[in-house]
């Protein structure tokens, strides 16, 4: 019987989180959902005055899209930060080491960052456009 | 206290030993053979479960393109009576119905079952039995949905089956209850599906696959499995809510009585169009992985399809109300989502220009999977142009409901995901087989496909343009369709030929032919590795993957493996196990040992069948005496093969390596398939929240009046009894483990009546307040949220009786005590669904100021 080391590595998302993957994406669902919700219920009861003082929601649109770019710039940096710096477009992070699979979340992190942003002016621009329902 | 593991730095392995390795050769193969004869059909391993799925995906893939061919023959020529109106409908709605419901999201399900442990270097997928179990299901829902035709009883509504048509029972007979309770119960299987795929992905790769390692496949695989979680649960609540109302008059769906039928689209379409996706990702998942071996490098732009994967997957719920632009919605809502079908189109678009970069930057080997591969980029990125043009409202109410969108849905599928499917089945018919496809063949059925389906679907868009709305019976010589159609028809039976061509290429006899080399494409993948004849164990023994493409870049894996130099070379104790790893960087956590063949999933499945077939004829007796075999079947079956105590807590596992023998809490994989069929059930509970708030936005009177409203007090009591009952639980969860096993049992004994009183409460308030479930759309949706939390607390009153009885028995102890750990999990996600109904039937008509 070959000598035994018991190992131990009780590791699950806590430690190195993934969650930033699907942050970007979320804050763009939610920005849309909201914009969504917003217009709705904007179109369907403002005649009945319980938003009586709401003004346009296409400012509501505009304003939450600037907050949730905020926040992706912010979570952007977080992921530039684990990626580790200069940006090469067609890179390749195969490294088998924490580090490797630290820099290749954070790279896709970015690309996701961008994408939502991107998806985010997509919905501000009809709600500039649209002053009515 | 967490310890690195440096899989590089494990001692060197034994030296080779021909007997020792003949011994633990014949104790793997006896731990994994499947059963012979009739009883093949409990086997469970995924090697004969993935190819009996395959297999019944593509008979009724057949029945559907027959069924294809009908409504094609009768549109051939103007004012042609080769059906009845009403069978033509019955065609239709069948033919989209299987297709989408019977062939291309269980197509996905078939072969990720079938490749996905293989690619994973992994014995078999942490439940086998509850995949089994998710293709008893679904044989049995697809069989009964697609034979009522036969019986004239077909749904005929169309395979959205749009309200009020399909809510009032007078003008759609039995088969929209076919569809719903059919389509329901295959859901269940598509769950199970997605449930066994992701805790797949995330736990059972190989020590040290990270996941910048993982094959572009598991990303896929990973994605889809997620979005089938948040994208099926909301037509299950928009099924129930249906059927509810066709069986018992609840009024959901019917203006008069404070309904709207287009409650209904939405429901449907926050299902139906990630469902597109859901289809189209794992096919593309396929060329993603086979691209690499006939370019002979590894994929440009790795990082850059797994966003495009993830960025789909999220953009594609913005997409629904695209089916919806006709049903006079604000302009401002409709041209969110015009925005979000546009830019859908870049991260798909990404992933072909990856593709299309691989092939540029080198020597493409020519191959019939290739070619299949090739035609369907050509196809899908024609379909997917036309996307873009329906998605801009203006164009879209011309086109709408016209034969442009049938044209532009037949070239996204077919292009996204049969011909990728196609490609994929050319490419590992050798590893499912071990023969070789005629290549000669082959190319005559892609020629053949490829000329036929363009035949066929590129005039649809001429026709449609010209007006020809779909779904019509005939149409009149005036018209002026008539020289297009019959191209049409003409396109379609050449594009049959050449299916039935390729399925004479992939159900020919080869006995008698040379079984083909191992890994004969030189691919780089994992799943390439098994020995040729192959062996039902899956692995020799596990590697340590550190290299994208395994194959490729760690060379003499192969002979490592098969000399049983990795882990787990051996069954000593003739159970089958896999390694378990952890999500992000993949170490060995523990031993997981998986059930082998059992008929107790067949008995399950059949009785789940029943009870939805027997549903669908209001026999609700019977219906209910299948219901207690299918909870007995799943007890037995779960007593019987989970959470085992094992003999010994830890095992040798090889290369210096010990392991634990069991796992809980969040370590082990049980809990993760609770917590992801939780999940899935919060987002059909969320379906009715939207429900709630739908009628709340689109009805002016929605709240009745405060004496119409169920009581505060009885609601309140209700809900804290309810949530006590939960804090029961929890509790029972603690004493267990400082050992105390009767104070456990008896709290969690106790939390039954307790949450039964607190329901009770609900019940009363309903009652006290005269809601009446057939009279308002109110009422009746105070009433299926309390039907909803009843139907979670009754199960839950079962796993409770269930655990109190292991711990009884000597099962569920102190050290081992999974069973309760994950019951209490289960109950987190019950506390949450009573705190939210809450709010809404007392706290939100409140703030409203009723």
């Amino acid at each position: 019987m070959p000598k035994v080391t018991r190992y131990d590595a009780p590791r699950v998302i806590d430690s190195g989180s993934i969650w930033i993957l699907v942050a970007a994406p979320t804050i763009w669902a939610v920005h849309f959902l909201l914009s969504y919700w917003v217009a709705a219920v904007y179109c369907a009861k403002s005649g009945s005055g319980w938003l009586g003082g709401l003004t346009d929601p296409r400012w509501i649109i505009v304003g939450l899209g600037g907050l949730s770019i905020a926040a992706i710039v912010w979570l952007g940096m977080i992921a530039v930060r684990r990626y580790g710096g200069v940006f090469v477009v067609l890179e390749e992070i195969t490294d088998s080491s924490e580090q490797g699979r630290e820099r290749f979340i954070g790279h896709v992190a970015l690309l996701l960052c961008a994408l939502s942003a991107v998806a985010i002016v997509f919905t501000v621009i009809p709600g500039l456009v649209f002053d009515r329902c | 206290m967490t310890h690195e593991i440096d899989l590089s730095q494990l001692p060197p392995p034994e030296p080779y030993d021909k007997a020792r390795d003949e011994a633990q050769r014949a104790r793997l193969l006896q731990a994994w053979a499947a059963p012979k004869g009739w009883r093949r059909i409990s086997a469970v391993n995924n090697s004969h479960v993935g190819k009996w799925y395959l297999l019944t995906s593509f008979a009724f893939f057949t029945f559907a393109g027959l069924l294809a061919l009908l409504i094609r023959a009768q549109l051939a020529v103007p004012e042609n009576d080769l059906v009845s109106q009403s069978l033509f409908n019955q065609l239709f709605t069948l033919h989209g119905t299987a297709m989408m419901f019977l062939f291309a999201v269980p197509i996905f399900e078939a072969v990720a079952i079938l490749i996905l442990p293989e690619i994973l270097g992994a014995r078999d997928l942490p439940f086998p039995r509850l995949s089994a179990f998710g293709y008893w299901c679904f044989l049995i829902g697809g069989v009964f949905v697609c034979g009522s035709i036969f019986f004239g009883v077909a749904p005929d509504g169309g395979w959205f089956m749009y309200t009020p048509l399909s809510s009032d029972p007078a003008y759609s007979g039995l088969g929209t209850d076919i569809w719903l309770l059919g389509l329901s119960f295959i859901e269940v299987s598509s769950i199970a599906a997605a449930v066994e795929l992701i805790v797949g992905v995330l736990k059972s790769r190989p020590p040290g696959m990270r996941l910048n390692l993982m094959p572009l496949y598991c990303w896929y695989v990973l994605v889809v499995a997620g979005m089938i979680l948040f994208a099926f649960p909301p037509l299950i609540a928009g099924d129930l809510l249906l059927e509810m109302e066709r069986a018992f008059g609840w009024a959901f769906f019917d203006p008069d009585r404070g309904g709207d039928p287009i409650l209904w689209q939405h429901l449907f379409w926050i299902f139906g169009h990630p469902e597109v996706y859901i289809i189209f990702l794992p096919s593309i998942a396929l060329i993603a992985t086979m691209l690499p071996t006939f370019a002979g490098r590894p994929m440009v732009g790795h990082s850059w399809i797994v966003l495009s994967a993830v960025g789909v997957a999220f953009l594609s719920f913005g997409l629904w109300v695209h089916h919806m632009f006709t049903t006079g919605l604000p302009e401002i809502s409709l041209s969110f989502f015009s925005a979000a079908s546009e830019a859908v189109a870049v991260p798909t678009g990404i992933q072909i220009f990856c593709f299309i970069a691989t092939m540029l930057v080198s020597k493409v080997r020519p191959s019939v999977p290739m070619l299949y591969a090739g035609g369907a980029m050509a196809i899908f990125v024609f379909g997917g142009l036309t996307g873009v043009m329906v998605a801009l409202v203006p164009f879209d109410w011309q086109a709408h409901d016209s034969y442009f969108v049938v044209a532009h849905l037949h070239y996204t599928l077919i292009g996204g995901m049969l011909f990728p499917l196609f490609a994929g089945v050319t490419y590992w018919y050798p590893f499912v087989t071990e023969k070789r496809m005629s290549d000669r063949v082959g190319k005559w059925a892609f020629w053949l496909l490829f000329g036929g389906f363009n035949l066929a679907f590129l005039p649809m868009h001429w026709t449609g343009v010209m007006g020809m709305p779909r779904r019509v019976w005939t149409y009149d010589l005036s018209d002026g369709w008539a020289v297009l159609n019959m191209v049409s028809t003409v396109g379609a039976f050449i594009f049959a030929t050449g299916f039935a061509v390729f399925a004479v290429n992939v159900l020919w006899p080869r006995r008698n032919h040379p079984r083909v080399a191992r890994n004969i494409w030189g691919a780089g993948t994992m799943e390439w590795s098994g020995e040729v004849p192959g062996n039902p164990w899956g692995v020799r023994s596990i590697p340590y993957v550190h290299t994208r493409y395994p194959l490729w870049e760690q060379p003499d894996l192969l002979d490592q493996m098969d000399r049983g130099e990795w882990l787990l070379p051996d069954a000593e104790e003739g159970k089958r196990e896999m390694i378990v790893t952890d999500i992000l960087d993949a170490r060995p956590l523990f031993v997981q040992r998986v059930g082998g063949p059992t008929f107790l999933t067949i008995g399950a499945g059949v009785s789940l069948g029943a009870v939805f077939i027997l549903a669908t004829f209001h026999l609700w007796a019977i219906t209910l005496a299948f219901g207690a075999a299918f909870v007995a079947f799943t007890l037995w079956w779960l007593w019987t093969g989970t959470a085992q105590v094992p003999e010994a807590p830890e095992k040798y596992v090889g290369r210096g390596l010990t392991l634990p023998t069991y796992a809980q809490g969040n370590r082990a994989v049980g809990w993760w398939a609770v917590f992801i069929t939780m999940t899935g059930d919060m987002t059909a509970f969320t379906g009715l929240v939207f429900s709630y708030f739908f009628y709340w936005t689109a009805l002016p009177s929605f709240l009745p009046g405060a004496a119409k409203l169920p009581g505060v007090l009885p609601l309140l009591i209700g809900t804290l009894l309810m949530l006590a009952a939960w804090g029961m639980t929890v509790a029972a969860r603690g004493v267990l483990a400082q050992g105390r096993r009767g104070v456990s049992m008896a709290l969690l004994l106790g939390a039954v009546p307790v949450g039964a009183l607190g329901l009770g409460a609900w019940c009363w308030a309903a009652l006290a307040a005269g809601l009446d479930p057939t009279v308002t759309s109110f009422d009746a949706m105070v009433w299926i949220l309390i039907l909803w939390t009843g139907l979670h607390l009754s199960l839950n009153w079962v796993m409770h009786l269930y655990v109190a009885a292991r711990i009884g028995a000597g099962i569920c102890q102190p050290a081992y005590r999974a069973d309760v750990i994950n019951l209490t999990l289960f109950g987190h996600f019950v506390a949450v669904t009573v705190a939210v109904t809450f709010v809404l039937l007392a706290l939100f008509p409140m703030l409203m100021g009723v």
